[in-house]
C-alpha cells in the first residue's frame, strides 16, 4: 500500500463495500468481528458499530451512510449533515483516529472500526477535550453547526502534524466550511489547544493526508 | 464594591463574556431542529421540477409505489386544495406555489413529496417518480426575452429632494456609471429541514427558523388552524442569514403528510433543493450619477436599481433608501424597478438592501475621488453630515468619520500612493481601498418572562433565536448585570413558540429588541423587590425612596452603603418572583403588541422614525494583491472599524463584525449563483461549485470597535451589528483592485478573467 494513502476508509473501500453487498454476505470488516452481516427480506442489515467505545447494534438499510446511522438510528446527533456529498465537512468523525466524512461512508463498511464522534471527546466527568475548550475560549464558532466537524478535524490536524504554522492550519482546515466565517478564531483555537494535546506514542504523525 | 447610583444602564455592558451555550455547541449537545428525537418518523423526500415554466401534465407513480418502504406520495392531484400559499418574504400574498396546483413557476419548485419508512427508501422512491411536463420557454434574468419590468411599489415614497437631474447637468465634476451584483444563496451549513408531529389537534413543527412566532402564525393560517394549536421549536439554528426568516412552501406539506400518516414526518431537503425551495439574494443592476463641486461637495445624487424577482411577487430590497442618506446632498433622486422572471421568489439575505446598493454607491464615490484627485477618505469627510439628507431629521448618532480615522490610522493609509499601479511587492501589484459601511438600527416589540429566586438564580424565557449571533449570551449578560448577579446564575430559555414572542431575528434588531425587553423585566423585578423592602419593618431600607435602591453584587443596595441580602429581599415578595414584560419601542403604535402575538413583522426601522434617523456606521480598509502574471487576486489584510452604540458583549460582537467583513470579501471575490439562461436553472447548486471562502482564503482581519454613546436610538443605546460588517466591503475590495491595477471592476464577483 502506498504509505502516503490514508489507511482509514477511503472512497475505494466504500465503493468496494457497496458493490459487494449483494454477492458477499460478510461485508467490510464484519468478518473481523466474527459475525457476518445478515440482511433480512426488507434489505436491512444487522450491523454493529463501535462508537465512542461502545458496541452499538442496529438493523439498518444497507444504503445507510455512517452519518445517518449515527444521527437517525444511534441517537448521536452531534455529527451534522450539511451537504450529504462530502463538500462541507460538518459530518467529520474519526475512524481509527483519522478524520473522515461520515456522509460518504456506508455504515456497514466500518463495522469493527473505532468510530469517534463529538459526543465521545469529553471525559466521563464532563471535562472538555483541550480543543473543545479552546473553541469556547477563542469564540471559534457562531451558530455551532459546523463546530463538531471542525473540532474533530482540528484534533486530527494537530495529530497529523499539520498544525505547524497559521498557514498550514488554514490549508489543512480548509475542508471544513464555516458559513458564519469564524475561520480566524478556529485557527486561534487550534494554536491554543495544540500544546495541550498529548501526542499518543502509538500514532506517529503521517504526511500526505488531509 | 460601592453602591452605584447611576441610572444609565449602558454601564452594565461591554465586558467580554464567553458564550453560555458554548459547551453545548462544542460537545454536540446543542439541539438543532433535525436533532430533535421523534418517535418512529416517516421520512419525506422532495421531488422538484426539472423545468422552469409550464405545468405538470401528469405523474407516473407506479415505479415509486413499488419501491421498498414506500408509504405515500403527495402531489397537487391528491392534496392540491388543502393548504393556503405562504406569502412572499415581504408578507404579500402573491407568491410562487408548490403543490397547490399543476402550475410551475420556476425550476426546482416542489411538485411532489414522497413518504417512506426510511430516508434511504424515500430518496429511492422519489427518484422513481416520473413527471410529464407541459413546458414553456422560461425567462431567466435580465435581458431574457419575456421578462416584465415595472417600477417597484414602495411602502414610503422613493427618496427625492431638489432637482437632481438639473444639478447633475451643471456640476463641474461628474461620475456616471453602471454596476451589477450577482445572484447569491445564503447556504447556511444546516440544511432546510422540517419535522412535524401531531398530538390530536396540536401540531409541533421542528424547523430551523429566525421567526418562531412568524412560523407559528404563518403555518396556522396556511393550514387553517387556531394559532394556539401550533408550536414551533428551534432551540439552535445552524446558520440562517435571512434564509430562515419567513415560512417557505415546504412546511405545510410536511404537516399535512404527518396528519395523513398519523405519524411524525421528517424532511431533510438536499443541498441543491435548498437553492430553489427557499429564498436568495437576487441579482441587481444599478446606475449611479454623482455630481460634485471641485472641492468635492456633492450637488447631485441619483441612484436607480433593477432587481429580479419571481413572476407573481414584487419583492425587492430597494437599497436606495439607505444610499440616499449616506452623504449630504441638496438634490436627490432615486428609483427602483423589479424584473419579473421565471424564478423562485428572492428574500432577505444578510444586509439585503445595503450589500448590493452600497457596492454601487461606494464604488462611485471612489470613482468621484479619482475624478476630483482627492483622497477617498477626505471625500467622505467633506460630505459627512449629522442630518439625514432626505428627511432632514438628525441621525441618532453618527460616528462615520471616527471610524474612518481610526481604521485609516491603524491601516497606515497615510502611506498610500494614490496613483493606480504605483504600489508593488515583488510580483504582486498592491492596492489599498476603502468604503463606508452602514446599517439601519431597527428594534421591534418583544416580550419576556423573568423569574428570580431568593437564592439569587434568575431564569428568563423568550422565544428568541440563536442563529450564531450569541443571542443566549446577550440576554444572559443583560439580566445578570441588571440584577447584580453572575452570568452563570442566569438561565436563558429560547427557541420555542410556547415562550413569549420576540420579533424575527432579522434586520439586526435582535440585540436591541431582546436586551431592551430583558432590561425592562429586570426593572420590574427590581421595583418589586425595592417596593417590598421600603415597606418592611425589618429592612434597612424601611421608609427609603424605592427608586434609589439597586440590585448589585448579589445584594439589594442603597445610598449610604446600606445593603440587604438577596434571599431576604426576594423572599419578602413571596418567594420566587416572576414578571412578564412587554416592550413596545417608542414610536410604534399600540397595535404593535397585537402584531407581535400574531407573528407579524412589526418593527421600528432606522429610516422610518419621526424623531431621528438611526444607523450604525463603519469604515473598511482593504489591501488587495494582484499577481502581475497570473492575475490571481488575493486579499492581503483588512482593517474595519464600526461604531454601533452600546456593545453588549464584545466577544460575540467582534465575531459578528469579523464574519460580516468576511462575507463582504466573499461577495466581492467568491459568491455568485450561475444561471443557465436557456433553462432558467441554477447551475452551481452545491457547496463545491458555489464558491464560499474556506479557511485558507481568509486574511488577517482587524476589527476596531469605536466607542459610541447613543441616547436616542433606544433606551439601552443598542444598535444592530449582525449585518453592517458585510456592507461596503465589496466596494472596498473593488476600489483596492482599481488602485492595484487601474482596472475599475463594476460587476461582481471580481474574478481572474476580469483582471487580464
Amino acid at each position: 500500500m502506498d504509505r502516503t494513502q490514508p489507511e482509514g476508509p477511503s472512497r475505494r473501500h466504500v465503493i468496494g463495500a457497496a458493490a459487494g453487498i449483494a454477492a458477499v454476505p460478510a461485508v467490510g470488516s464484519a468478518a473481523e468481528t466474527g459475525r457476518a452481516a445478515q440482511s433480512d427480506a426488507s434489505g436491512k442489515v444487522d450491523m454493529t458499530l463501535t462508537v465512542n467505545g461502545q458496541a452499538r447494534r442496529a438493523m439498518l438499510d444497507v444504503r445507510t451512510s455512517l452519518l445517518d446511522a449515527l444521527r437517525e438510528h444511534l441517537d448521536l446527533t452531534g455529527s451534522k449533515k450539511g451537504c450529504d456529498q462530502g463538500q462541507c465537512g460538518a459530518c467529520t468523525v474519526h475512524v481509527d483516529g483519522e478524520r473522515v466524512l461520515s456522509c460518504l461512508i456506508l455504515a456497514v463498511s466500518v463495522q469493527g472500526r473505532r468510530i469517534t464522534t463529538i459526543e465521545g471527546l469529553a471525559e466521563a466527568g464532563g471535562r472538555l477535550h483541550p480543543m473543545q475548550q479552546a473553541f469556547i475560549d477563542q469564540d471559534g464558532f457562531q451558530c455551532g453547526y459546523c463546530t463538531p466537524g471542525q473540532i474533530l478535524s482540528a484534533i486530527a490536524c494537530v495529530n497529523e502534524g499539520h498544525a505547524g504554522s497559521d498557514d498550514e492550519i488554514r490549508e489543512y482546515m480548509s475542508g471544513n466550511l464555516c458559513r458564519c466565517a469564524a475561520y480566524p478564531k478556529i485557527v486561534a483555537a487550534i494554536k491554543q489547544a495544540r500544546p495541550q494535546m498529548a501526542v499518543s506514542p502509538g500514532t506517529p504523525a503521517k504526511v500526505g493526508q488531509v | 464594591m460601592a453602591y452605584d447610583a447611576s441610572d444609565d444602564p449602558r454601564q452594565l455592558f461591554g465586558r467580554p463574556t464567553p458564550r453560555i451555550d458554548g459547551v453545548a455547541k462544542v460537545t454536540g449537545a446543542a439541539r438543532y431542529a433535525s436533532d430533535e428525537p421523534v418517535a418512529n418518523p416517516a421520512y419525506a423526500y422532495l421531488v422538484t421540477s426539472a423545468v422552469a415554466r409550464g405545468r405538470v401534465a401528469g405523474f407516473d407513480l407506479d415505479q415509486a409505489r413499488a419501491a421498498p418502504g414506500f408509504i405515500d406520495v403527495l402531489t397537487h392531484e391528491n392534496v392540491g386544495g388543502q393548504v393556503k400559499t405562504n406569502p412572499d418574504p415581504a408578507g404579500k400574498p402573491d407568491n410562487t406555489t408548490t403543490l397547490e396546483s399543476d402550475k410551475i413557476w420556476h425550476d426546482g419548485q416542489i411538485i411532489a413529496v414522497v413518504l417512506a419508512e426510511s430516508f434511504e427508501a424515500a430518496r429511492d422512491a422519489a427518484h422513481r417518480v416520473g413527471v410529464r411536463y407541459a413546458a414553456e420557454a422560461p425567462s431567466a434574468s435580465f435581458d431574457s426575452p419575456g421578462v416584465q419590468v415595472e417600477a417597484h411599489k414602495p411602502q414610503t415614497p422613493d427618496a427625492k429632494k431638489g432637482d437632481a437631474a438639473g444639478a447633475f447637468e451643471g456640476a463641474p465634476v461628474k461620475v456616471e456609471a453602471r454596476y451589477s451584483t450577482p445572484t447569491q444563496h445564503h447556504n447556511p451549513i444546516e440544511l432546510f429541514t422540517t419535522t412535524c408531529v401531531w398530538d390530536g389537534p396540536k401540531l409541533t413543527i421542528y424547523e430551523p427558523t429566525q421567526s418562531m412566532w412568524g412560523l407559528k402564525g404563518g403555518l396556522a393560517k396556511q393550514l387553517s388552524l387556531d394559532p394556539k394549536d401550533v408550536r414551533t421549536v428551534s432551540r439552535f439554528v445552524g446558520g440562517a442569514f435571512g434564509s430562515k426568516g419567513s415560512p417557505t412552501g415546504r412546511t405545510a406539506w410536511i404537516a399535512l403528510a404527518a396528519k395523513r400518516l398519523n405519524r411524525p414526518v421528517k424532511l431533510i431537503a438536499s443541498r441543491d433543493q435548498g437553492f430553489t425551495i427557499a429564498t436568495y439574494r437576487a441579482e441587481t443592476r444599478q446606475q449611479v450619477k454623482l455630481g460634485a463641486t471641485r472641492d468635492g461637495k456633492l450637488v447631485s445624487f441619483f441612484h436607480e436599481g433593477w432587481e429580479v424577482t419571481s413572476r407573481p411577487s414584487g419583492y425587492n430590497v430597494a437599497g436606495v433608501e439607505t444610499t440616499a442618506r449616506m452623504y449630504a446632498c441638496p438634490n436627490i433622486a432615486t428609483a427602483v424597478n423589479v424584473v419579473h422572471a421565471d424564478r423562485n421568489t428572492p428574500g432577505f439575505m444578510r444586509a439585503p438592501p445595503e450589500t448590493p446598493y452600497m457596492f454601487g454607491l461606494e464604488s462611485a464615490m471612489d470613482e468621484l475621488a479619482y475624478a476630483l484627485n482627492m483622497d477617498p477618505v477626505e471625500l467622505r469627510r467633506v460630505n459627512d453630515t449629522q442630518t439625514d439628507p432626505v428627511d432632514g431629521r438628525p441621525f441618532s448618532s453618527r460616528s462615520l468619520m471616527p471610524c474612518f480615522d481610526q481604521a485609516a490610522a491603524r491601516f497606515g493609509w497615510s502611506r498610500r500612493d494614490p496613483k493606480p499601479g504605483a504600489m508593488r511587492d515583488g510580483d504582486w501589484q498592491v492596492g489599498w481601498g476603502c468604503a463606508t459601511a452602514c446599517y439601519p438600527s431597527n428594534i421591534g416589540p418583544a416580550a419576556a418572562r423573568l423569574s428570580l429566586t431568593p437564592s439569587g438564580k434568575a431564569a428568563i424565557q423568550l422565544a428568541g433565536h440563536e442563529i450564531g449571533t450569541g443571542a443566549y449570551t446577550t440576554v444572559a449578560v443583560t439580566v445578570a448585570h441588571a440584577l447584580g448577579l453572575k452570568v452563570e446564575d442566569v438561565t436563558v430559555t429560547m427557541g420555542d413558540s410556547d415562550l413569549p414572542p420576540v420579533p424575527v431575528a432579522g434586520g439586526s434588531n435582535n440585540a436591541a429588541s431582546t436586551t431592551n425587553v430583558a432590561y425592562k423585566a429586570c426593572q420590574m423585578v427590581r421595583d418589586r423587590v425595592a417596593g417590598a423592602a421600603v415597606k418592611a419593618q425589618d429592612s434597612p431600607f424601611h421608609g427609603a425612596d424605592p427608586a434609589a435602591l439597586r440590585l448589585q453584587d448579589g445584594l439589594l443596595r442603597g445610598p449610604g452603603n446600606l445593603s440587604e441580602p438577596l434571599d431576604k429581599a426576594v423572599a419578602r415578595t413571596g418567594g420566587r418572583l416572576e414578571v412578564y414584560a412587554e416592550n413596545i419601542p417608542a414610536g410604534l403604535p399600540p397595535s404593535a403588541a397585537q402584531g407581535l402575538y400574531e407573528g407579524k413583522m412589526v418593527m421600528s426601522r432606522g429610516t422610518g422614525r419621526k424623531d431621528v434617523t438611526a444607523f450604525a456606521f463603519g469604515a473598511h480598509f482593504v489591501e488587495m494583491r494582484v499577481h502581475v502574471r497570473t492575475r490571481e487576486a488575493r486579499v492581503g489584510r483588512v482593517v474595519s472599524a464600526f461604531a454601533a452604540g452600546t456593545i453588549v458583549n464584545p466577544t460575540t460582537a467582534h465575531s459578528q463584525f469579523m464574519s460580516g467583513a468576511i462575507w463582504g470579501l466573499s461577495a466581492a471575490l467568491h459568491e455568485a449563483t450561475e444561471i443557465d439562461a436557456d433553462a432558467a436553472r441554477y447551475v452551481n447548486d452545491n457547496l463545491a461549485d458555489y464558491l464560499l471562502p474556506v479557511n485558507a482564503d481568509v486574511p488577517p482581519i482587524e476589527i476596531i470597535m469605536v466607542p459610541e454613546k447613543d441616547d436616542r436610538v433606544n433606551p439601552l443605546g443598542v444598535k444592530g451589528i449582525g449585518e453592517i460588517g458585510i456592507t461596503g466591503m465589496n466596494a472596498a475590495v473593488a476600489n483596492a483592485v482599481f488602485h492595484a491595477t487601474g482596472k475599475r471592476i463594476r460587476d461582481l464577483p471580481i474574478r481572474v478573467e476580469h483582471l487580464l
